[in-house]
């Protein structure tokens, strides 16, 4: 991550100069929120990757509580690769800095147990969002949304879609990123026991990869579509895998046609629950996630203890046609302006 | 030409027909058509619905993009250089064109049919525009520093990723393309779509340019020796400028294809695709020690590269499998190629 910071920031002026010949104007994203008072409480928050839409709706959740609490906020991580390897240094930076809590999206549970320790024996408390370290006895809370609920509601709105009856058959795919992503491994484990318990009559005949990608997304449903005419439905299980699948299925004239429940509540894609291409969106709420992580240390730092469970799940919720307006507002993943 | 010399010798010696058959074989372009129909047998063979009209605009909706860079990429190799940044410059460009069709232009999906071909063709233009650019700042870095094409890239690269992620905050810019957009795609001249038959059109242009121009001369003397190409009064520098700005702007215009393909203009949307051109180069039988490539071979490796990839999930091998098994197959064609090569030199 630092070579890559060093990299950009040795081109970044020539680049720059053609962002602005283009018309746009590059807003890097701050470190901190201003903070005013020199007492007040300061919370570390390092996620994953900043690339991910997931952790811009988790960012905005967490300034806002910040802001209400009236607590400074150093929010950090990798612009784009969720890996351990460019985490540690971020972290062990972060606490250098000495903040009073910690919030930390561990991108590997056992690389960063480490740097979890190393906190706890400062002093500064520490919250687990999204996935945990270890050794949960170190943390003061762990919530994180369920991905493999999120994946069972995933077959049950595919299999209602579908209109599954007992006796039929229907083949579905499943579009993933890659075979190691932890959220991917989760969903796809969900969304398969819940098949093989409730409807028999599925058949999950591929998977594929998108390595990120989503032309490649889009090439594996075309595919499929060709080698499975019949196929009933598609499980995409991550937004770069529904942003694909939904522009495969349209440029065939498909959607309505076969069945697509995507993941993440991307605004493009919400858009595209009303005009029927996406049968079903699953939503994680990652600005709750935040706030919640933000309101339990602030109540730890103060008082020693915290009304908030050891372990939290914010449940997923299902965004589909008969979702209301406000809820749609509220679950779509909205960047800081 | 040596091919033709031998050739000629060869069937005076004796006109048999294997002679024939192996001076068929020491025609690039052949062994790769070649190559193409024993695996369209093979995945025939093995899955029947592979052999189909849908299957062949699959893989030349896939083809569309990485052909633009592929070609892009074949003036690049031929000088002697190497471009890392084209498959960034696609999410780059796709990002700010999307953007400024979005916020500037009024594109959301209110537009409908026609309304929507003006902001488009504007946005192809900023798209282009951002490739260019990109492909000028490689030119500056290798020409004014003297930085050898696969950093001065790899820099450009990381700079164009990191922007397009700061830009677009990681989601597709999209408008929920309620605007028929989409049907540059569909397989209006079946297989062929609006879409590949534009790429095709530049293709061939771009490959008359290059085998039948004074520039695509000069590419090939200074990738063959760059000394001399300047002592023979080659302005190397500016050449090797529009290399680049020509390279640049063809992932430009694959940005844009890509955000027709998608209906959003999203920082992955290159994501490895720079491996997928210079492997498609490779595969047509350029040298990446420069002064030796056809744009025939590369739009036939790049069709080779997506006729795997899509023989492969419609076979069903399993996807850990599949990037074992494209790695294995580029290594036969180029090893292949070595071999043939070395003994059309006997």
């Amino acid at each position: 991550m630092r070579r890559s910071i060093r990299t950009i920031a040795a081109v970044g002026a020539m680049t720059a100069f053609a962002l602005t010949l283009a018309g746009c104007s590059g807003a890097a994203s701050t470190d901190s929120t201003d903070a005013a008072a020199a007492d007040e409480i300061t919370i570390a928050f390092v996620m994953g990757a900043e690339a991910d839409p997931f952790f811009q709706a988790m960012k905005a959740g967490a300034e806002d509580e910040a802001a209400k609490l009236g607590v400074k906020l150093i929010w950090q991580g990798d612009p784009a690769n969720y890996s351990a390897e460019t985490q540690i240094p971020i972290v062990d930076a972060v606490l250098a800095q000495q903040p009073d809590g910690l919030v930390l999206i561990p991108t590997d549970p056992t690389a960063l147990q480490a740097s979890v320790s190393k906190a706890v024996a400062a002093g500064i408390p520490v919250v687990n969002v999204d996935t945990h370290v270890e050794d949960l006895s170190d943390v003061v809370s762990f919530i994180t949304g369920d991905n493999a609920d999120g994946g069972a509601k995933a077959a049950d709105a595919l299999a209602t879609q579908i209109g599954y009856e007992d006796g039929g058959t229907y083949q579905v795919v499943v579009g993933l990123t890659s075979a190691t992503a932890t959220t991917n491994v989760s969903r796809l484990d969900g969304f398969t026991a819940q098949i093989e318990a409730e409807y028999p009559g599925i058949e999950i005949a591929d998977v594929a990869y998108s390595e990120s990608n989503p032309e490649k997304a889009a090439t594996n449903v075309n595919n499929w579509l060709t080698r499975f005419p019949d196929l009933a439905g598609i499980f995409a299980i991550d937004g770069t895998n529904a942003s694909g699948a939904a522009a495969a299925l349209e440029a065939k004239g498909l959607e309505g046609t076969v069945g697509l429940v995507g993941y993440d509540a991307y605004p493009d894609n919400v858009a595209k629950i009303k005009s029927g291409v996406f049968t079903a969106l699953v939503a994680q709420d990652p600005a709750a996630e935040a706030r919640l992580a933000i309101q339990t240390l602030v109540e730890f730092i103060k008082t020693g203890e915290t009304a908030t469970e050891r372990e939290v799940v914010i449940p997923n919720v299902v965004l589909d046609s008969s979702t209301t307006d406000a809820d749609f507002a509220k679950y779509t993943y909205v960047a800081t302006k | 030409m040596t091919s033709v010399s031998q050739t000629t010798a060869q069937s005076a010696q004796k006109s048999t027909l294997s002679s024939r058959l192996s001076s068929l074989g020491s025609n690039q372009s052949t062994i790769l058509v070649g190559v193409m129909i024993i695996l369209i047998v093979v995945f025939t063979v093995l899955e029947p619905k592979f052999f189909s009209v849908a299957t062949a605009n699959n893989v030349l909706t896939d083809w569309g993009s990485v052909a633009l860079i592929a070609v892009g990429q074949t003036f690049v190799v031929i000088s002697g250089g190497i471009d890392l940044s084209v498959g960034a410059t696609i999410g780059l460009s796709g990002v700010i064109s999307a953007w400024t069709m979005a916020n500037v232009l009024g594109l959301d999906q209110t537009v409908k049919g026609q309304d929507a071909a003006v902001p488009l063709l504007l946005g192809t233009v900023v798209s282009v525009t951002v490739g260019l650019l990109v492909g000028l700042v490689n030119a500056f870095l290798i020409n004014k520093f003297k930085i050898v094409p696969f950093i001065a890239t790899l820099a450009t690269m990381g700079a164009a990723l990191g922007f397009s992620v700061i830009l677009s905050k990681g989601a597709p810019i999209g408008s929920a393309n309620d605007f028929t957009l989409i049907t540059a795609m569909a397989p209006n001249w079946n297989p062929l779509s609006w879409a590949v038959l534009f790429v095709a059109i530049v293709i061939v242009v771009l490959g008359l340019f290059l085998h039948k121009s004074r520039f695509g001369l000069y590419t090939y003397a200074i990738g063959s020796n760059a000394f001399a190409a300047r002592a023979a009064g080659i302005n190397v520098e500016r050449h090797i400028t529009m290399i680049y700005a020509l390279s640049g702007a063809l992932a430009g215009l694959a940005g844009m294809y890509v955000y027709i393909r998608l209906g959003a203009g999203s920082p992955s949307s290159g994501t490895g695709r720079e491996l997928d051109a210079i492997a498609a180069v490779v595969i047509g039988g350029a040298s990446l020690m420069g002064g030796v490539g056809r744009i025939m071979g590369t739009i036939l490796g790049a069709l080779i590269l997506f006729t795997v990839q899509s023989g492969l999930i419609m076979v069903g091998v399993a996807p850990d499998w599949k990037k074992v098994v494209v790695a294995v197959l580029i290594a036969a064609a180029v090893a292949a190629q070595t071999l043939q090569s070395k003994n059309g030199r006997k």
